[in-house]
């Protein structure tokens, strides 16, 4: 019995010595990747069948995507950063890739195109863009996506008060006296339609001081805000509609976001300042109005033609394991994600203006909206990463904003205050970061 | 001696044993529990920003927020006020509902299962579904109201979009799940022994005296241990305000716990998050300290007096 025994074992134990050896041999390098694109959304599908594509493609590497919603993503690959469990390929934010580069989790991707000649041309992507992903002149993220920001219109309002497409405005003066044309109020008063309103939608005071040549901060990252110029620009902002009082406007607005409905795609609002994403979800809600857009418009005097973009990065992620062949791997399916096929796939697929110039040329060929939008990618513009103030133009400025637009605060008041409160974040970074 | 030995190491193997029994308990403490509260401690000294190694910066992070950050003390203020009303405000409507519910009339599990469902209700549900009734401008409490503002000629009131109410309107969406609480009370009072109230019956006493001279005396130890529990956990009021307000209007509930939260996840300054941390541990102990000397008031059942 105690022989039989001991045979099995040992057979069993054959098998499984043989069994590893063959396992190591054939068994594919798993690289992750981390997207957000989750079971269920719109664009796993796609995102998916780019993997397998690559996977089917060769069997050295296996690609094992992860997907995680746009609002989970932050939080889970910040986390993940940090302790040093980084997937070896993620998407990020590009307008910070050099708070990551200067800590050492990036790999250097001039270091790796300069090794692979010929695998990605530069050419093809934004100057701008890539502007943000360099750190001591290397490049050490690529762009993956671009956005804009641009103005959409309603042709069909225009034409019910005899206006045209030619009326479409350029300047500010041109905007305040369209706008005022396709305003429809009840005998309640209350708003049934808004020409435009320029804090509704994804129009921001920084965008609005972006065209007139200002900004919240100097090339040294001190908090300016301290001049007429940026008083006269916020009391343009809270006057616009000034015969309407803000709580009309709240409602109006408020009857909207509540129920999730954009209000230029569900018809209450004539023009809207809003991101690319906004073509993509009228498209997917089946409207059948007749709408374009332009460039937002600009001060009528000097005026900048800019819009706020920017996009996800895609980077590569050391983890200070020395884990070459992960490198590598990660680099062979980057190369592939910032092909021109692929790039061309996942717009076609999702709707995404993609950073490869040439991949969007030709998907944008017999649709005048997408080639309008990126038209103005070329114009748009992201904002600087303040180390002391990451969410400058959220969470630090918008309680300043509110104030101002309700009347808590006059402009001026609301922007010292504003800059007060930079300056107490910058002296209490500087304290923290000496040396 | 060899006796005493023996007993000696049975009481040691007796002691593994035990240890080795509460071992997973004791891995989860140290692991889970002591080693991020001991790391935290060492953040609140550093300069961490998550990414990079954290840099030791003394107790710099520590002056800052007492002395040269206006929104620490915003934060402060706003949940301070929080602690004072909402922790009251609770065990008043929780004692209320209580009473209420301590009555013999049909179907009146159904009453206190209606009352107490509110707790099961998911957070995050729960405070959409008020943003909905608060709406100021086609909300249902507001629109319930209207015949009031029209008679008095007011404009309707703002609820969590007006930043002198906006901290009030929360405490009140708060007080949807005083149920919980109540079921403690309700608890208790059935504890109550009945010939308590027929003594004070046969003695003249009314529902006055019944109420305020037997019933709340005698749940003071409940009352006690929802007023510790009400204060520490509004001391960490965040998730309301985190969905319905974003802390606004103008900061008007903009909670200590979300700055706490902002500090990490959006200035990325963990170390400064950290050392707000050990700062609301050190309020809340304290405060928890002074309250516990409160229990001298309170009466328990089968003491003697």
């Amino acid at each position: 019995m105690k022989k039989i025994l001991l045979s099995m074992l040992l057979v069993l134990a054959a098998f499984s010595a043989f069994g590893c050896e063959a396992k190591t041999e054939t068994e594919a390098i798993t690289i992750d990747f981390w997207h957000m694109s989750p079971v269920g959304s719109e664009s796993y599908a796609a995102t998916k069948a780019i993997i397998n594509s690559f996977n089917d493609s060769q069997d050295r590497y296996f690609i094992k995507g992860t997907g995680f919603s746009f609002w989970d993503y932050w939080d889970k690959i910040a986390v993940a950063i940090s302790s040093r469990t980084a997937p070896d390929i993620g998407l990020s934010t590009i307008d910070d890739v050099v708070t990551r580069a200067e800590a050492g989790v990036l790999y250097n991707i001039t270091d790796l195109i300069a090794a692979d000649p010929g695998s990605i041309d530069l050419g093809e992507l934004y100057q701008s863009q890539l502007d943000f992903a360099t750190y001591d002149g290397d490049l050490y993220a690529l762009p993956f996506t671009a956005t804009c920001r641009v103005l959409y219109y309603n042709l069909d309002m225009f034409e019910t008060v005899g206006l045209t497409e030619d009326d479409v405005p350029h300047t500010w003066s041109e905007l305040y006296t369209v706008a005022k044309q396709l305003d429809v109020v009840n005998d309640q008063g209350e708003i049934q339609q808004l020409g435009f309103d320029p804090t509704y939608g994804n129009a921001t005071y920084h965008g609005w001081l972006w065209e007139a040549g200002l900004d919240f901060f100097d090339e040294d990252l001190n908090p300016t805000l301290n001049t007429q110029e940026y008083v006269d620009i916020l009391n343009w902002i809270i006057d616009f509609n000034g015969e309407y009082s803000r709580s009309q406007l709240t409602a109006f607005g408020d009857a909207n976001t509540m129920l999730g409905i954009n209000p230029f795609a569900g018809e209450r609002v004539a023009m809207m300042v809003e991101t690319d994403g906004l073509y993509q979800t009228i498209k997917n809600s089946g409207a059948d109005f007749n709408y374009g857009v332009t460039y937002i418009p600009i001060p009528d005097d000097n005026g900048i033609r800019v819009n706020w973009g920017s996009g996800f990065s895609i980077e590569m992620y050391d983890n200070g394991k020395g884990e070459d062949d992960q490198k590598q791997g990660a680099w062979e399916f980057y190369k592939y994600l910032m092909s021109y096929d692929v790039q061309m796939e996942l717009s076609t697929a999702n709707g995404w203006i993609m950073a490869h110039k040439g991949a969007m040329q030709t998907v944008s060929v017999g649709d005048p909206i997408l080639t309008r939008l990126i038209e103005e990618v070329q114009y748009a513009r992201d904002k600087v990463y303040v180390p002391y103030a990451p969410s400058w133009h959220g969470n630090d400025w918008q309680p300043y904003y509110n104030n101002a637009l309700t009347g808590e605060m006059t402009a001026a008041e609301a922007l010292a205050a504003a800059r007060e409160n930079y300056l107490q974040k910058k002296a209490n970074w500087e304290a923290t970061h000496q040396g | 001696m060899s006796k005493t030995s023996s007993v000696k190491k049975l009481k040691k193997q007796e002691n593994l044993v035990g240890y080795l029994f509460a071992s997973p308990w004791l891995l989860g403490l140290i692991v889970l529990g002591l080693f991020p509260i001991l790391l935290s401690f060492y953040f609140s000294f550093t300069n961490y920003n998550m990414i990079s190694a954290p840099t030791f910066v003394g107790f710099e992070n520590y002056r800052i927020l007492l002395t040269n950050d206006n929104l620490f003390w915003k934060s402060m203020y706003n949940t301070v006020y929080h602690v004072v009303i909402a922790v009251p405000l609770g065990i008043f409507v929780g004692i209320s509902l209580a009473l209420l519910l301590n009555n013999k009339i049909r179907g009146i599990s159904v009453y206190r299962t209606m009352f107490y469902l509110p707790n099961v209700v998911s957070i995050v549900a729960m405070t959409l579904l008020w943003m909905w009734l608060f709406q100021p401008n086609f909300g249902l409490i507001n629109q319930l109201l209207k015949p009031l503002y029209n008679l008095f000629h007011m404009e309707p009131i703002g609820w969590y979009l007006d930043q002198n109410l906006s901290k009030l309107t929360l405490i009140l969406m708060g007080l949807w799940t005083a149920g919980g609480s109540m079921v403690i009370y309700l608890a208790q009072m059935q504890d109550i022994p009945t010939t308590l109230y027929e003594s004070a019956e046969i003695d003249g006493a009314g529902w006055w005296q019944k109420t305020f001279h037997i019933t709340l005396p005698l749940m003071t130890p409940s009352i006690f241990f929802n007023f510790i529990m009400g204060l520490i956990g509004s001391f960490q009021v965040f998730t309301i305000a985190y969905i319905m307000t974003n802390g606004g209007p103008s900061r008007s509930t903009y909670y200590y716990a979300y700055y706490l939260f902002d500090k990490m996840m959006i200035d990325k300054a963990m170390g400064m998050a950290s050392a707000m941390a050990w700062i609301l541990l050190v309020i809340v102990l304290v405060v928890t300290i002074l309250a516990l000397r409160l229990n001298k008031y309170v009466f328990y059942l089968g003491e003697e007096a």
